[in-house]
This record gives C-alpha cells, structure tokens and sequence, in this order.
C-alpha cells in the first residue's frame, strides 16, 4: 500500500501497535490453523499406533516415527480391497471427466459463441434446474439405470457405465465454461472467420487453449467430486468389488460387530486421503485459482 | 456471416450434453413430478392404483423420523451455516492482513476441501471418543470431566454438538478461499482514501470491507444455505449408516437421508413416490429460504464495485 | 483491385424491431492500390461499411464490387481480404510467428513456406526480430504490426484496418501511421482505413470518405475537402482548430455579417451560416470584422486571438494571425478576411452555396 510509508503521530507508538496488531492476527491464524489440522493430525498419528497405543488413555500425542506400525496399512487392505476401490475411483473419475470436458465445451461454445434461435431460453432453462437438488433426479436416474440391465447380474462394464454416463456433463460447468469463452474478444472470432478459419477448428486451436484454466478447473473439480462420490455409486453397484473409494471406506468398518479397529480405521482413512492430498499440493495453485473464481459467480 | 444463425450446428454442438442432461436431469425431473401423484406405485411390475393428490405428502409427514429429520435438517442449517460464514470471513480478513506466511496459511486453510467427507468424518468420530480421543483430553487439561460425544447410548445433543464441530470445519475452506479472492479484488483506493480521512480499522471493516464483499458474501450464504438443506454424507462419514451414536440409531437422520431411505425401500409399493415427495418437500423447504434470503439481503448488498 | 460499392445500405434489426439505418445508400469507388480514410464522427456507419466490405456483414441491400468481381453474398475467407481489428485481436497464447501463420495454415500452405512467408512480411513491418514473443511481451505499436503482418501474409486483394491508431499513445500514433503509409506504398495493395481522427486520416490518406450519420459527405483528396468542403459537415469535422461559425444572411447579393459586408455572391437572399478558418484572417488597419480580443495565444511563430463574436457577445471565435502584430487581451482589432478561407452554407440545408 502507497500510504504504508506515510505516518502521523508518534511513529515509534504506530510501530508498536502495528507489531501487536500483527502478532495478534497471526495467533489467531495459528488458533484456527490448528483447528483445522487437528483432525488430519489425529488420522496420521492413529494410523501409525499399535492397537494397545490407540487404547491407551489420555491418548499418546506424539509418535516417535521410529516407533510408527507401518502394517496397519496392510491389515486395513485385508479388510477390503482399498487398492481395487482407488483403480475403480481413479476410472470412474476419469472416463467421467474426460466426458464432462467435452459435452462441456461444446455446449458452452454453442451458447456463447453461435446464433441459434432459442439459445436465450434454452439457456434459462438449464440455469433455473441448477436451483434443484439432486436427490428429485436420482429417483428416477436410478430408475433409468435399472432399465437399462446395469443393475441386475451387473458386469464390471455396467456399474462403471452407470457410475460415469449419468455424471458426464453438468449445467454448473457449462455455465462456468461459457462465462470464460465470452471473455474472449469477438474479433478473434471475426479475425479468424477473415482467414477462413471453421469453427471447429477456432474452437480448439484459439477457445480451448484461452480458457484452459477453466477448463482445468473444472477438470479438478469434477475429479474430485468422483473421489468424494458415496450416495450414488452405493445405490447402483452391486458387488463390493465394484465400489469407490467412499463407500469401501464406511462399508469396510461399518458391519463389524464389538471393537472399532481405529488404527486400522484410520490408515484406512489415510489411504483414501493421501492421494487427494498429493494432488492438491501438485496443482494448488490451479486448484485455488480455479475454486475461488468458481465461487465467485462467473 | 456474423449475424446469420446457425441452428443446425448449433444443435450439432449442443446435442451430446442435451441428450444426457435430457435422459439425467429433464426426464427425472417431470418423471418426479408424475411420481409423486401416483398411487402403491410398484416400479417392478409397473403398475399402480390411480393417482392421488396428497397421499404421498401425507407418508412423508407421518414418517415417524420426519420430524427429527427436519429439525436436525435446519439445527444443521441455522447454525453451520452462520457460524461457518463468519469465521471463514474473519480469516480471510486475517489473510489478506498479512504478507508474510499467506501462502502457507493458504494451504492449510484450504486442506479440508480436497479430502474424503468419510475419511475425515471417521477422524471426527474418534477425536471425540469418549476415551481414547484427543477432545476429551482437551476438556481435561481445562479440568472438565470427558463427555460422551457419539459413543454407545451418547445423547442426541452431544452427537449433533460433535456433528457441527465437523460440518463446520468441512465448510470453511470453500468460503475462505471464495471470500480471499474477493478481498484481493477489491481496490487498494478505497482503503488508501479511508486511511487518509484516519478511518479506524474497525470502521474500515465495517463500512468498506462488508459492503464491497457483500454480493460475495450473498452468494456465498445462499449456496451454503442450499448445500446444508441437502446434509447427509456427513453424517454417514461420522455415524455411518445409522445416522446416530450407537444405541441412539437415527438421531440424527436428515432429510436426504429420508428420500434414500425411502429409495432403499424402492421395491415396496409406493416407496418410490414417498422419496420422490420427500425430495419435492426439501426443494420446496430451500426455495422458500431461498427467496426469504434474498428478500432480506436485497437492502444489504451493494452490487456496484468491488469483487465482480 | 478497385472496389465499388452500389447503393450499398445496412439496416440493424433489433429484436424490439426497432430499426436502424447504419449505411444509407452508399455509393462509392474506392480507386485501385491506393489508401483510403474512412472518416467520420462515432456512429456513422463508417465501421459497418469496413465490415460489409469484409463479408461480416451482409448488406441488406446494395451490392459490393472486387475489381469486376460481384462479392457481395461472397463469404470473407473467400474474398481474399485482410484485416486488422482496433483491439489488434491477436491470438494471445500464440507466438507472433504462430499468429502471423495461422492464416497461411487454413490455406494449406506447406509448413516451410509458410515460415519463409511469414519471416519476410515480419522483416517488411519491421517486427521480424520479435517472432518468438507472445503478444503480451509486445508494446502496443509491436502488437499493432503483428496484426499488420498477420493481415498481409495472405497477400490480400484488399487490406482492411479499423481504427488501427486508436489504441496507441500520440507518439507511438505519429509514428505507425507513417509505417501504415510506408508499408501501403510497399506492397501497392488497396487500403482502407477506419478513423474518427481527422488529422490521421488527413495526414496518411491518397483519399478520404467523410462519413456522417450513415451517409456519404465527400470524397477527395484531403486537402481538397479541407480546401472545398460540400457541405456545413464536411467544413466542421475537418481542421484544428475547428472552422469559426458565423450566422450571416445574403441580402442584395451581399454576404452579411450584422452590418458588415464579408463579400459578394449570385445567390438570392436567405439566412446562411458563414464558416471561416481561423488562419482565414488578417489583422489590418481597418476590415469588415471589428471584435475585442479575450485572449492571446502564443506558440512559436503562430499567434491564435480568442476573439468575442461582435453579433453575439456570448460567442467566441478564433483567429490564427502572425506573431509579428503585437496584440494585447482587451484590444479591439480590426480584421480582414482571405476570400478562400471563407466559405458559405444554407442554414437550413447545410448546403455549400
């Protein structure tokens, strides 16, 4: 700030007060920094405990990574198939993305680029379902998945079918899309049109790579709503095998009788986190660029 | 040329998300509204005994959990919501003071919106274990004796106390982050102007601050209001799939967690047209607050300037 | 390539059906390889007809000429035109050289050739040293000759520019417009260019086309419409400072002024409106314009009087005489008038009589 260097008064007091100031705000970063790692915290350390530290009470805060029960994890994996539920986790975000991105771009391209008589009113209508919530058409998508065979006797094909085919194109990432493609400037529609460019290829060779960050927003985001996924995938598979992430997950240490394993509950957890984790530290950058502007509204 | 229309390629562009938002999202949407006026409809067989105008509303209301469920619905509501948009704000606040360390604050900050809502609702349900979990030691260095949060026969008080501990913890990030971006945005001017007439920084909060975040913090409140209308997999993260401590089962059932209930019953006649009526009641329940909350904000946003 | 245009008109219909008439009637023939200004105040159709020419716009009615070629429901790829927008609308995540070739490739140009064509209209605009920058690496005058060389690597029949100068700063303006002119003479290629800035188009135009509420004013050589304005318009929008106004009326074959006697004409009496360039008049002993002097400008050889209006105390007028007369605010001069600067209009019609 310009006025940064401009003081009245007692510059000594202003300095002073500035430190305080900024001392104070920063305890209370810390206050609620540790709120919000706390629980991540107790999952690592959990996850490393041996069975007799985990019921040891008032509970050990600290583990000597000397000490840290690595085989937790294996146990956990023997409880379910956790490698198997990430394969079909990662798969099902995947085929789901890849399909979002491209109905996506098109449909945005269409209602921010081309003229087409009703293109307002078709447009208000998709914006005025996002008020909606899901759960009025999962009744019937469930419904529409029975008919179509992928429930009963279901084959791998099929719960990956009716995990991904429902999911591949959203109102919300349309709208998002369409805001950025309007920010580009019609003349480079026009310049291109000049050159005799179509307007396939203006799509892809000038649209796509100008909103990529978008476009990788959205691709995160829908990746990530995959791995948070625990409703629908548990009402349309049929196997255990078939499962995701979330639902092995509560699955796994729901239906047992007596004792909670915890530290096997938690290197369970951990598993399932861990890789979210690496991936948001890979692409914070875009994760929070690209979460931020989606909050705000276009 | 530029004002010539061109349906048929748009229609060619628009056909693969159509179709799907046709089959996934219009279709259930009239089919939601045929459903819920039929009678012992038996999806099995396809067939059901006419149509009736309030019946399937009258089983939603006489389900013996739907009165817990839409108190716990809007306890959820009323209280995460607020309390998650003031602290989240009053961080972001915070955030922006400082230079030095954003980033990293940033990052931890930000953390809780990139993991599983079952992983960390299964952290949750142990840090407030009533023996072996890190809350309880807490209250027992201030000298309170443990309490039993979400235990065996834990009451319905306690569950939902440690239930909003983690709605609320899971909610920040997203609002953090929105609200950090709009305090960026806005311009540096008015705070330079403000300093120049010797505003005190409260004041600058209050007057400058609030009212240019305010569309930010509208939009913010409303989406967050919708989002906790529709509570449920949190507590499945925590509960599991009872919805309550043990002992306690269903205490803390949610709305949403009635319309899969009613799903999970999908083969029973009438099942189908009850879920479908639960999910209209629950559209209808956040629509009114919807428009309640816009009635009320509409005095109080400034939509000039500021974060656009 | 001659261009001609044929009663060429645009009508925008808006969706409340409310129409407006952007180009009226235009017919013009643009002479072949030369440059051309296309002038006029915001709003006066001069852009829509820039693009109906392009084949962005589709006329609604009237038609448009290449040469003998009828090009009017031609699309533009395939009029073999270039065109360079206001916003320069370069690509921004390409590199100068992808931008400049991005033409060449939907023509299917082979790759070297591509490059070779590429390189040489960079080195012709001057910009060949810069191929690998994006356009946001670029100053406002660099990215204005990439849209320059993007437009001309196509080697077009007919090169467009709208508003090219417009989002420069004055220097960097002075400068390119002269590089426009350079690079025209170079390539020999029939130019028009979009401006509202009279001295721009004035400075580096072969022609210009005064343009005003979607209709044709005038067309000439600058210095000719500067010189012998058709009309009040083409008289006001051209010069700086600004023509002074004078309402007068004809009686007896009299040019009058109030009671002074400017000149003579053949026309019947009427009211008139009476425009004379500020360098029109000469400060004498005596003339037919006595008026007290307001102020006194100044700069370098030019004296420029702020003068009061004597038929009407509130008006001002300008005079741009000869530093040598010392004058002083507060003096009442006498004024005489050079016959060709002077010049007179209808009050009604604005026509020139």
């Amino acid at each position: 700030m310009v006025l940064d260097t401009v003081m009245y008064g007692d510059e000594k007091q202003n300095r002073r007060k500035a430190r305080i100031r900024f001392s104070l705000v920063l305890t209370m970063l810390i206050l609620f920094g540790i709120f919000v790692v706390i629980p991540f915290y107790w999952m690592i350390l959990t996850a490393f405990k041996t069975e007799a530290q985990v019921l040891t009470s008032p509970p050990i805060l600290w583990l000597n990574p000397v000490n840290w029960q690595f085989s937790n994890f294996a146990t956990a994996m023997d409880t379910a198939p956790f490698l198997r539920y990430m394969a079909n986790t990662v798969l099902v975000s995947s085929i789901s993305t890849v399909g979002t991105v491209i109905t996506t771009v098109f449909a945005a391209f269409a209602f921010a680029r081309l003229n087409f008589n009703g293109r307002d009113f078709l447009f208000m209508i998709l914006i005025s379902t996002m008020m909606i919530p899901g759960e009025i058409f999962v009744i019937t998508n469930f419904l529409t998945v029975v008919e179509l065979g992928w429930i009963q006797n279901q084959t791998y094909m099929n719960a990956i079918l009716a995990m991904t085919l429902p999911f591949m194109t959203s109102i919300f990432y349309i709208f998002f899309l369409r805001q950025s493609f309007r920010q580009i400037p019609d003349e480079l529609y026009y310049a291109a049109k000049v050159d005799g460019t179509t307007d396939l290829k203006y799509l892809f060779k000038i649209m796509v790579p100008i909103a990529l960050p978008t476009i990788i927003t959205i691709t995160i985001l829908n990746a990530m709503g995959t791995w948070n996924a625990y409703i629908w995938p548990r009402l349309v598979t049929q196997q255990q095998e078939f499962r995701l992430v979330s639902n092995g997950l509560r699955d796994a240490f729901s239906n047992i009788a007596g004792r909670i394993l915890y530290n096997e509950q938690m290197a369970a957890a951990l598993l399932v986190t861990f890789p979210l984790l690496v991936v948001f530290l890979l692409l914070k950058k875009y994760i929070i660029r690209g979460v931020s502007r989606s909050g705000i509204k276009g | 040329m530029l004002e010539d229309k061109s349906n048929v390629k748009a229609w060619f562009y628009l056909a693969p998300a159509l179709f799907l938002l046709t089959i996934f999202i219009f279709y259930p949407i009239f089919n939601a509204l045929f459903l819920v006026f039929l009678r012992d409809y038996n999806y099995l067989q396809g067939t059901w005994e006419g149509f009736t105008l309030f019946e399937n509303f009258l089983y939603v209301f006489r389900n013996q959990n739907f009165t817990q469920a839409l108190t716990n619905t809007m306890i959820i509501t009323f209280v995460s919501v607020p309390i998650s948009v003031i602290i989240a704000l009053l961080i972001s606040v915070w955030l922006n003071s400082v230079l030095k360390l954003r980033g990293f604050f940033q990052t931890i900050f930000f953390l809780p919106y990139v993991t599983n809502a079952i992983a960390i609702g299964m952290a949750f349900a142990f840090l407030f274990n009533q023996n072996y979990g890190l809350i309880n030691t807490m209250l027992g260095w201030v000298g309170l004796n443990p309490v039993n949060w979400v235990g065996l026969g834990a009451t319905w008080g306690n569950a939902m106390f440690s239930l909003l501990v983690y709605v609320v913890w899971a909610s920040l990030a997203f609002k953090i982050m929105v609200f950090l971006s709009g305090l960026q945005n806005i311009d540096k001017q008015y705070y330079d102007a403000a300093r120049v007439d010797s505003t005190k920084r409260y004041r600058i909060f209050r007057r400058i601050t609030i009212p240019l975040l305010s569309p930010m913090i509208f939009y913010i409140t409303i989406t967050s209001f919708i989002g906790a209308f529709k509570a449920y997999t949190q507590v499945i993260g925590m509960f599991g799939v009872r919805l309550g401590p043990p002992g306690n089962d269903k205490s803390l059932i949610t709305i949403v967690a009635l319309v899969y209930d009613a799903l999970d019953r999908s083969g029973v006649p009438g099942a189908l047209s009850e879920a479908a009526a639960t999910a209209i009641v629950l559209f209808l329940i956040t629509l009114v607050f919807t428009l309640i909350n816009m009635q009320v904000s509409k005095n109080r946003v400034h939509y000039s300037g500021g974060g656009k | 390539m001659e261009i001609r245009l044929e009663n060429l008109t645009k009508v925008f219909t808006n969706k409340k059906t409310t129409n407006t008439l952007a180009v009226d009637q235009l017919d013009v023939t643009i002479p072949s390889g030369k440059l051309i200004g296309l002038l006029g105040p915001s709003g006066c159709g001069k852009s829509t007809t820039l693009y109906m020419i392009s084949g962005l716009l589709k006329p609604t009615e009237g038609s448009i000429y290449f040469g003998d070629d009828d090009v009017t429901t031609v699309p533009p790829e395939e009029r073999g035109i270039g065109l360079v927008f206001q916003n320069y609308a370069l690509y921004p995540h390409m590199t100068v050289l992808q931008n400049i070739m991005f033409p060449l490739e939907n023509l299917k140009v082979p790759k070297e050739e591509a490059m070779e064509r590429a390189q040489k209209i960079a080195d012709l605009v001057g910009i060949g040293e810069l191929m690998s920058r994006k356009p946001a690496q670029l100053s406002g005058g660099q990215q204005q000759r990439v849209a320059i060389a993007r437009a001309l690597v196509k080697e077009p029949r007919v090169l467009l520019l709208d508003e090219p100068l417009s989002n420069l700063d004055a220097r960097l303006r002075l400068q390119t417009r002269e590089e426009i002119r350079r690079i025209q003479r170079e390539t020999g290629i029939t130019t028009i260019f979009v401006t509202h800035d009279q001295e721009e188009a004035m400075s580096i135009s072969d022609e210009i086309i005064l343009m005003d509420f979607g209709v044709k004013q005038q067309m000439g050589a600058p210095q000719n419409v500067y010189d012998e304005p058709a009309n009040l318009f083409a008289a006001k929008f051209l010069g700086t400072p600004p023509i002074n106004l004078f309402d007068g009326k004809i009686s007896a074959k009299k040019i009058k002024l109030g009671q002074s006697v400017l000149g003579e004409t053949k026309e019947s009496p009427k009211d008139i409106v009476i425009g004379i360039r500020p360098e029109g008049f000469i400060v004498q002993k005596e003339g037919p314009i006595q008026a007290d002097v307001e102020f006194v400008e100044t700069i370098g050889r030019d004296t420029t009087l702020i003068m009061i209006d004597p038929t009407d105390e509130t008006k001002r007028f300008r005079a741009i005489v000869d530093s040598d007369h010392k004058i002083e605010a507060g003096q009442s001069i006498a004024l005489n008038i050079k016959p060709h600067k002077m010049y007179i209009f209808n009050q009604q019609t604005g026509e020139r009589l």
